[in-house]
C-alpha cells in the first residue's frame, strides 16, 4: 500500500438482483479524505453501490479495495472505519443514549468516556442531552431521529462516511445541521466522505466529484442530460428522432432498442446565443437557461438549459462567466454532434 | 344459582385456611409448566430465529408445518408422549410415565411450536434496515445476531406468554401422561375436572381462582418488564 492509495477501488463491480445487474461498474477511485457526491434517478442503483462500498453487502462480481486492502463485509479491514446513515433512519429499540453508544460498545475502550462521548455528538447534530439523551427511540420526530442516527456514526469518528440520501426525509433545520456536520467531519477529521442526493447544487458546492449513475452505470462526472425512448426512425432513415413536449425534434443515432436512453455528454455541447450553422452530423435544439450556480471547487458555473421538458447541463470556466452574456430566462441554442451520443 | 355462589366462599375459605390437596395441585402446576416453558424457550428460541432468519430451500414447507404444530391437540400429544413413555415404549426404562417430568415433556412438546413459529415471525418482521444499521455501526456476525434477538424481544415475550398460556391451562397431556394422581401429579386442571365430576364445586372454583392469579400474575410481571424496558 502506497501512501497515496486511494482509499476505495472498485474494479469490475457488479450486483445482481434476479439476476438484472442493479451496478455495472468497471473502474472508480475514491481519493482518502475526499467529498464524493452521487447522483441518479430513482432506482439508477446508488443505494447499492454504497452499501457495497459501507460493506454491508458484497459485489456479485468484481473486487473493492479498501486503502489497496480487499476487503468485504464484516471484516476486520473496514468493521470499525466505514460507516453509513441510510435515508431513512432506523433506530434501536433502546434510548437515545443507548443507540450512539452501541457502536462505542462494540469498539471496547474506555467506558467511563462513553457519556462525555456520547453528549458531544448529541452537541454536533444540534440535540440537547439533558433533554434527548433518555428519551426512547420512538419519542424522537423524524428530523431528530435522523440526527441521532448521524450522532451515533460521528461519535465513532468513522475514516469514511457514507450518506445516502440524508436530508431526503427532514425538515429544512435539520437538513441544514446535517450537511453542516458531514463537513465537519471531512475538515476536523479528515473522514472521507460520499454522498447520494438529489440536492446536485448542494453537491456541486461541496464535493470535488460528482458522479452521476444510471441504470446501474458510472454514466459521467456531473448532471448528464438523459434522453429516455421510444425512438422512431427519421423520414432520411439515417437517424432516429423522438418528439420533445414543445414540438422540436431530438436526433439520435440508431439506438440498440427502441426504448434506449440517450446521454450527451455534456462537455460536447455547444452554446450559442443565436441559431448555429450547423456541421454534418450535428443537430441542435432550442432552450431557455433555466438556472445558474457556482461550483467553487471546480471553479465552473453550471448553467441548466430546459428545452422541450429535457434538462441540459453544461460546465462553463468562471473566468468566462464575467460578461453578463448568460442569464435565467435568456433563450439559447444548443448543438451536439450525433456521433458523441451514448446509450444505456 | 346460590351453589355457585356457596361455591365461590367455600373456596375461598379453601384459600385462606391453605388447603393441602389444593396446594399441592397449585405446586404441581407450577413445577410442571416452569419445567416445560424452559425446555421450550431453550429449544424454540433459537430454532425460531434460525427460521426467521435465514432462507433455506424448503423454508416455506417448514413454515407451514411449524404452523400447523401450533394446534396440536393436547390429548393427541397426551397419546404419543403416553405411547413413547408407557413401558413398553421406546423411552419406558426412564419410568417417566405418571411423574411431573413425563406431563413437562408432553407440554414442552406442545409449546415448542408456539415459540418457534412466533419468534420466527417476529424475526422475519425485523426490518432489513436493522442489520444495516447494526453492521455500519461495526457490528460482527455475532453481535448483529444478538442485537437482532434483543430487538425483536417484544415479539419473543409474546410468543412466550402465549406458550405459557396453552401450557397452564392444558388438561390431556396431564391427565393421560401424568395420570391425576392425588398429592403427586394432579395439576389444577386435572383437578378442576375431577372435582367437578365429583360435585365438588368449591374446589373446583378455587383452583380455577388461583389457575386465573397465576395468568394474571405472570402477565403483569411481563408487562411490567416490558414498560420498564
Amino acid at each position: 500500500m502506497t501512501m497515496n492509495a486511494p482509499v476505495y477501488h472498485l474494479t469490475g463491480v457488479k450486483k445482481f438482483y434476479n439476476s438484472r445487474p442493479a451496478v455495472d461498474i468497471e473502474k472508480l477511485s475514491i481519493p482518502q479524505s475526499s467529498i464524493t457526491g452521487l447522483v441518479g434517478p430513482n432506482g439508477s442503483g446508488k443505494s447499492t453501490l454504497l452499501n457495497m462500498l459501507a460493506f454491508i453487502d458484497r459485489p456479485s462480481e468484481g473486487i473493492i479495495l479498501f486503502k489497496g486492502q480487499k476487503a468485504e463485509p464484516y471484516s476486520d479491514t473496514v468493521r470499525f472505519r466505514v460507516s453509513l446513515l441510510a435515508q431513512e433512519p432506523y433506530l434501536l429499540k433502546r434510548s437515545v443514549y443507548e443507540n450512539i453508544a452501541y457502536g462505542l460498545k462494540l469498539r471496547g475502550g474506555d467506558s467511563s468516556r462513553y457519556s462525555k462521548q456520547v453528549n458531544e455528538a448529541l452537541s454536533l447534530v444540534g440535540l440537547s442531552s439533558r433533554e434527548f439523551s433518555n428519551r426512547p427511540w420512538y419519542g424522537l420526530s423524524g428530523g431528530e431521529a435522523q440526527r441521532v442516527a448521524l450522532a451515533a456514526r460521528l461519535v465513532l469518528k468513522p475514516e469514511v462516511l457514507i450518506l445516502d440520501e440524508p436530508t431526503a426525509s427532514v425538515d429544512a433545520d435539520s437538513a441544514g445541521r446535517i450537511m453542516d456536520c458531514a463537513l465537519m467531519a471531512s475538515k476536523e477529521w479528515g473522514t472521507t466522505l460520499i454522498i447520494a442526493s438529489h440536492d446536485w447544487k448542494w453537491l456541486n458546492e461541496i464535493c470535488g466529484k460528482v458522479i452521476q449513475m444510471f441504470k446501474g452505470k458510472i454514466i459521467g462526472s456531473g448532471i448528464e442530460g438523459i434522453l429516455f425512448g421510444p425512438w422512431i426512425p427519421g423520414k432520411s432513415g439515417e437517424y432516429h428522432e423522438k418528439a420533445l413536449a414543445d414540438g422540436q425534434i431530438v436526433k439520435v443515432p440508431k439506438p440498440p432498442s427502441p426504448e434506449a436512453s440517450a446521454v450527451i455528454p455534456q462537455n460536447l455541447i455547444v452554446l450559442d446565443l443565436h441559431p448555429p450553422a450547423l456541421k454534418p452530423g450535428e443537430h441542435f435544439l432550442k432552450g431557455v437557461i433555466a438556472q445558474l450556480s457556482l461550483e467553487p471547487y471546480a471553479q465552473t458555473v453550471m448553467i441548466s438549459i430546459r428545452a422541450g421538458g429535457q434538462t441540459f447541463t453544461l460546465r462553463i470556466p468562471q473566468e468566462k462567466m464575467r460578461e453578463p452574456v448568460f442569464f435565467p430566462g435568456q433563450i439559447v441554442y444548443i448543438t451536439y454532434p450525433l456521433s458523441a451520443v451514448t446509450w444505456y | 344459582m346460590d351453589f355457585i355462589i356457596d361455591g365461590l366462599l367455600q373456596a375461598i375459605q379453601l384459600l385462606l385456611h391453605g388447603d393441602g390437596e389444593t396446594y399441592s395441585a397449585v405446586s404441581a402446576t407450577l413445577r410442571v409448566s416452569t419445567y416445560s416453558m424452559a425446555a421450550s424457550l431453550l429449544l424454540g428460541i433459537p430454532l425460531g430465529f434460525l427460521l426467521g432468519h435465514n432462507d433455506f430451500l424448503w423454508k416455506k414447507h417448514v413454515r407451514t408445518i411449524v404452523d400447523t404444530l401450533m394446534s396440536l391437540p393436547t390429548v393427541l400429544v397426551g397419546l404419543l408422549v403416553y405411547a413413547f413413555l408407557t413401558s413398553r415404549g421406546p423411552l419406558g426404562e426412564y419410568g417417566l410415565l405418571f411423574t411431573l417430568e413425563g406431563i413437562a415433556i408432553g407440554q414442552a412438546i406442545l409449546a415448542l411450536p408456539i415459540v418457534i413459529a412466533l419468534t420466527a415471525a417476529a424475526v422475519e418482521s425485523m426490518d432489513e434496515k436493522l442489520r444495516v444499521t447494526l453492521v455500519s455501526l461495526g457490528a460482527s456476525r455475532r453481535q448483529v445476531l444478538y442485537s437482532t434477538l434483543w430487538e425483536a424481544r417484544y415479539g419473543i415475550l409474546a410468543a412466550s406468554m402465549n406458550a405459557f398460556g396453552r401450557v397452564l391451562t392444558e388438561v390431556g397431556i396431564a391427565m393421560m401422561v401424568g395420570g391425576n394422581i392425588k398429592w403427586h401429579t394432579r395439576t389444577i386442571t386435572t383437578a378442576i375436572a375431577l372435582e367437578t365430576n365429583k360435585g365438588e364445586f368449591a374446589t373446583g372454583v378455587a383452583l380455577g381462582i388461583v389457575l386465573m392469579a397465576i395468568a394474571f400474575i405472570v402477565n403483569f410481571s411481563f408487562s411490567f418488564l416490558r414498560n420498564r424496558s
